[in-house]
């Protein structure tokens, strides 16, 4: 086999470990690179970010994203659910609008407005995150259940499946992969807004950076945009890895 | 005779807010019986068939399954021992054929083996050879093999009763015309209660025991295709029968052996027609050949009898 | 068969008036802070009017009642009376402001208190809600902002704290603002240019589809700040290198790396955008266009360019949207606009500093939504009218 045939074939599930180990290496590498980060920032007087360890960082920038992608998941499905029952469906036409509106609202914004409520830290920072996460995550579940060929459903109520057979077994699993996506979406702009929510106090791989920006540190600036760049890509890679390829 | 019907609809009506679908029909239908609901779109007749498995619910009246009324039987334990089949299929798309054609049974908690021999007994059945088409997905499938997934789906937990909306409406017509062919022949094995929705009268003719003609939420005319034929209720009703073209219909619906007087050893073996070929196809034979009788031949080649074209004159048809 | 619609009580509108009854029992309307430093005293409704916001609460109990009703012209009217409620509320603050600021006090300020942004949270919700069962009249949504306008000319609102934050440095406002708009129509003129040209090219070869799509994609992934952070070493090396870079304003900070990143950004929904549109023409109509002798620019220019507009707008919709956003983040590498004061006023823990850059990048960003896809749909009526 070719080296481009084995990649085809193994690529997609080897793309995450590839981006994974990097992100271990650059862990084990930066706080040892002085040599090079002086080279780099000539001027520095400190090249490496000295206020907390890298891993440190790292682990709660993900604990985060992983917090509020939770809670935007189980918020998002199960609104999602909610809206798409007989029940529910009076809220369907205001929580697809709501989904489709509140995107165009920056993510910034959003992160900034969540401090004169909740104050600085992590807390408003996670709020921030789970509002915002949540409306590709609705959007996309919405889309996804609503998408489901009608004929089917009538089918399915017509050979005498109860209303939670039709979910567990027709509208979840034909809905997961574009759920999967606005997931995807979401922890994709969640990972990127923690990062901003350094400048509210967030304790995130953004801080080297914003360290570096106020120091003038070059070095601080690198280490800290590296990690996240790298991060981003091995979630990013591991969600392209786990979406069913279309039969 | 008094035996009770498999389905009987008692005055049953259907209102959509101020608009009145299905206005007080009243039908019964016989165990083993063919029943064909026709009319034109618009007209009641879907919406009479999903009244009957309550995907509906009707809001005036009774329908009675077994003497049962069907309100007091739970939806869902009904559906499952009713056979379902549409138009689109709505075969799940994520499932394999044969995981499609187990889901009644699944829902019914058949044990596994039972499940598994009755999937393949079914795809034999319909012509579907289990090693090639068990394990495709609904969309590898043609039109008509994904009808013929539908129908045996319908018939998985093997049904009294079947239910079919259009099922073969979406299909080319040589697919369609080899699907009632089959329809038919499985018919004369299985003799479920059928009811089956279209709008093609053709379809009708061919399919049907009864036909109930259905305009504006009303019964129009039920009766057998011959009876309908030769007297339609209404200019409505002539027309849908295709009106000057009704008695090509009607002879294709009366076999050869219903006319046939002794065998004539004048005649020619050449030309023939089989005993159980219909009238139609003799007259043509005989406007193709140019002759008023034709020796009717069985399907070991001996002759059996003779037809003339006096007795389809006649009245006979 | 559709159910005929008849009245019956509309759910949703009666959880939301019970939101607003919620909104206007539990929580403060604003608070009076005698200047910028000391905090403020929360005012609720109650406290303000006392019995005469009795007043007040006929607004939500007239709301529910029609929507118990539910039929049309009861929806109808709701629609009027939450209009008129969204354009009371500037001069609701109006009149917070003279009743509860002091005179005596020239630093003194109003600030808008959870119950205000619960409020108009609240109502604009009843707006979406009533528009997704109604349709029609978007433009009875001037009405409010006529209102605020003329609020704000007429020097009602000046005690707000997000106006005397605006009134002390308006230059830096209008400067930012015109700074932000140049960021974001420069980047997605740039990347709109760039990305056309990609499409045709992937158009032309087929093959670069795929690698050029998963590159695109790989930075849509990288993080704003990340990239920003990725592009001031190389930029600071280029222009110590390069004179005349240095010369032209490119540095490790500055508008150089934020105008990279943000057409960096801007390239795949763009590219993307293109390609789907121009694979969208139907092919019958450029075979008819080529059939009746017209040349192959005339197709490109007359057929294949107005058929595919109204999809490539939907990408500069989407760009421009993202770009607004991105730009408040570059304000962090020093490329100035609207983000500025955010971080600023986040720095200084000055809330309504923090409001004055994220209320008009919001109203920036759903502004070029809103206009973005009112000429995507006059372009797509247009050409299929054409079409026909």
């Amino acid at each position: 086999m070719s080296a481009v045939a084995i990649w085809h074939r193994y690529g997609r599930g080897l793309a995450p470990l590839l981006w994974g180990a990097g992100l271990v290496g650059l862990l084990a590498w930066l706080p040892r690179a002085e040599g090079f980060f002086r080279w780099l920032a000539p001027g520095a007087r400190v090249v490496i970010y000295p206020r907390d360890d890298f891993t440190a960082l790292l682990l709660n920038h993900l604990a985060l994203v992983g917090v509020a992608s939770g809670l935007a998941i189980l918020l998002g499905v199960g609104a999602a659910l909610v809206v798409t029952r007989p029940w529910g469906r009076d809220f369907l036409p205001l929580a697809s609008q709501l989904a489709a509106m509140g995107q165009t609202f920056p993510p910034v914004a959003v992160l900034a407005l969540a401090v004169p409520s909740l104050g600085f830290g992590a807390l408003p920072t996670v709020v921030a995150l789970v509002l915002y996460g949540l409306l590709p995550i609705l959007r996309n579940g919405l889309a996804g259940i609503e998408g489901i060929d009608p004929a089917v459903r009538e089918a399915a109520r017509g050979m005498g499946m109860s209303p939670g057979q039709v979910l567990w077994r027709l509208e979840l699993p034909l809905a997961a992969p574009v759920m999967l996506a606005g997931i995807r979406t979401s922890v994709t702009v969640g990972i990127a807004t923690a990062a901003i929510g350094s400048t509210i106090g967030a304790k995130t791989l953004g801080d080297p950076i914003i360290a570096g920006i106020v120091n003038g540190n070059s070095a601080y600036i690198l280490q800290g945009a590296l990690l996240i760049g790298v991060l981003a890509l091995t979630l990013d890679s591991l969600f392209e890895a786990l979406t069913p390829r279309r039969r | 005779m008094t035996e009770t019907p498999r389905i009987a609809l008692k005055g049953v009506t259907k209102r959509f807010g101020a608009e009145t679908a299905v206005d007080a029909i009243s039908l019964n239908i016989a165990a083993g019986e063919f029943c064909v609901l026709v009319g034109t779109s618009g007209c009641g007749k879907s919406t009479t068939l999903r009244m009957i498995n309550r995907l509906i619910e009707h809001s005036d009246g009774e329908i009675h399954i077994d003497g049962q009324p069907i309100r007091e039987i739970d939806p869902q334990r009904l559906r499952r021992r009713i056979g379902y089949a549409i138009q689109s299929t709505g075969l799940f798309p994520h499932w394999t054929v044969a995981r499609n054609i187990a889901l009644v049974p699944g829902l019914l908690k058949w044990p596994r083996a039972r499940t598994l021999e009755r999937v393949e007994e079914l795809m034999t059945l319909l012509g579907l050879a289990p090693s090639e088409f068990a394990d495709k997905y609904p969309a590898q499938l043609s039109g008509g093999q994904a009808q013929r997934v539908g129908v045996a789906r319908a018939l998985a937990a093997d049904p009294e009763i079947l239910l079919m909306d259009e099922p073969f409406g979406a299909l080319d017509p040589i697919t369609r015309e080899s699907l009632q062919e089959e329809l038919r022949r499985l018919q004369g094995r299985i003799r479920k209660t059928i009811v089956f929705v279209t709008h093609d009268m053709d379809e009708a003719l061919k399919l049907a025991d009864r036909l109930v003609v259905m305009r504006a939420g009303r019964i129009v005319q039920q009766g057998s295709p011959a009876e309908l034929l030769a007297a339609p209720a209404d200019e409505f009703v002539a027309s849908l029968l295709g009106g000057r073209d009704r008695g090509l219909k009607r002879a294709a619906l009366t076999p050869v052996a219903r006319l046939m007087r002794p065998v004539d050893a004048r005649l020619p073996m050449e030309p023939a027609v089989a005993p159980d070929e219909d009238l139609r196809l003799a007259l043509s034979v005989m406007l193709w050949h140019r002759v008023e009788t034709l020796a009717v031949v069985d399907g070991e080649g001996r002759a059996c009898g003779s037809l003339h074209l006096s007795d389809l004159m006649g009245g006979g048809i | 068969m559709v159910q005929s619609p008849s009245a019956r009580p509309n759910r949703v509108l009666l959880v939301l008036g019970l939101a607003l009854v919620a909104a206007l029992l539990g929580l403060d309307l604003a608070s009076v802070a005698p200047n910028r430093i000391l905090p403020g005293e929360g005012v609720s409704l109650w406290v303000w009017l006392g019995p005469g916001s009795a007043l007040v609460w006929a607004f939500p109990l007239l709301l529910m009642a029609l929507a118990w009703r539910g039929t049309p012209r009861a929806l109808h009217l709701s629609r009027g009376l939450v209009v008129v409620a969204l354009a009371s509320l500037p001069w609701v603050l109006a009149a917070f402001a003279a009743s509860r600021v002091p005179d005596a006090l020239p630093q003194a300020r109003v600030t808008l208190g959870a119950g205000f942004w619960s409020l108009l949270f609240v109502l604009l919700m009843i707006w979406v809600e009533l528009q997704a069962r109604l349709k029609g009249a978007t433009w009875l949504l001037l009405l409010p902002l006529l209102s605020l306008a003329l609020a704000l000319v007429g020097g009602h609102l000046e005690s707000l704290a997000l106006m005397r934050e605006y009134a002390s440095r308006s230059g830096a406002f209008h400067e930012a603002v015109r700074y932000h708009l140049l960021l974001v129509s420069a980047a997605v003129g740039l990347s709109l240019l760039l990305a056309f040209t990609l499409a045709l090219a992937m158009r032309r070869f087929p093959s670069l589809r795929r690698g050029g799509f998963a590159l695109l994609s790989l930075i849509q992934t990288i993080p704003s700040l990340a990239l920003f952070g990725l592009l001031l070493a190389p930029l600071a090396w280029l222009a110590a290198r390069y004179a005349w870079l240095g010369e032209l304003g490119v540095q490790g900070i500055g508008w150089a790396p934020a105008l990279i990143a943000l057409v960096g950004y801007s390239l795949l929904p763009m590219t993307r955008n293109s390609v789907v549109a121009l694979d969208g023409v139907d092919p019958r109509v450029v075979e008819a266009a080529r059939g009746m002798g017209m040349s192959p620019g005339q197709v490109f220019w007359r057929v294949r360019l107005p058929l595919a507009a109204p999809v490539i707008l939907e990408g500069i919709r989407i760009t421009t949207v993202q770009a607004v956003g991105l730009a408040a983040v570059a304000a962090l590498i020093g490329a100035g606009g609207l983000g500025t004061f955010i971080f600023q006023g986040l720095g200084q823990a000055a809330m309504d500093l923090v409001l004055l850059g994220a209320l008009p990048i919001l109203a920036l960003a759903v502004a070029a939504d809103g206009l973005l896809s009112a000429l995507a749909r006059l372009t797509a009526s247009q050409s299929s009218r054409e079409a026909r």
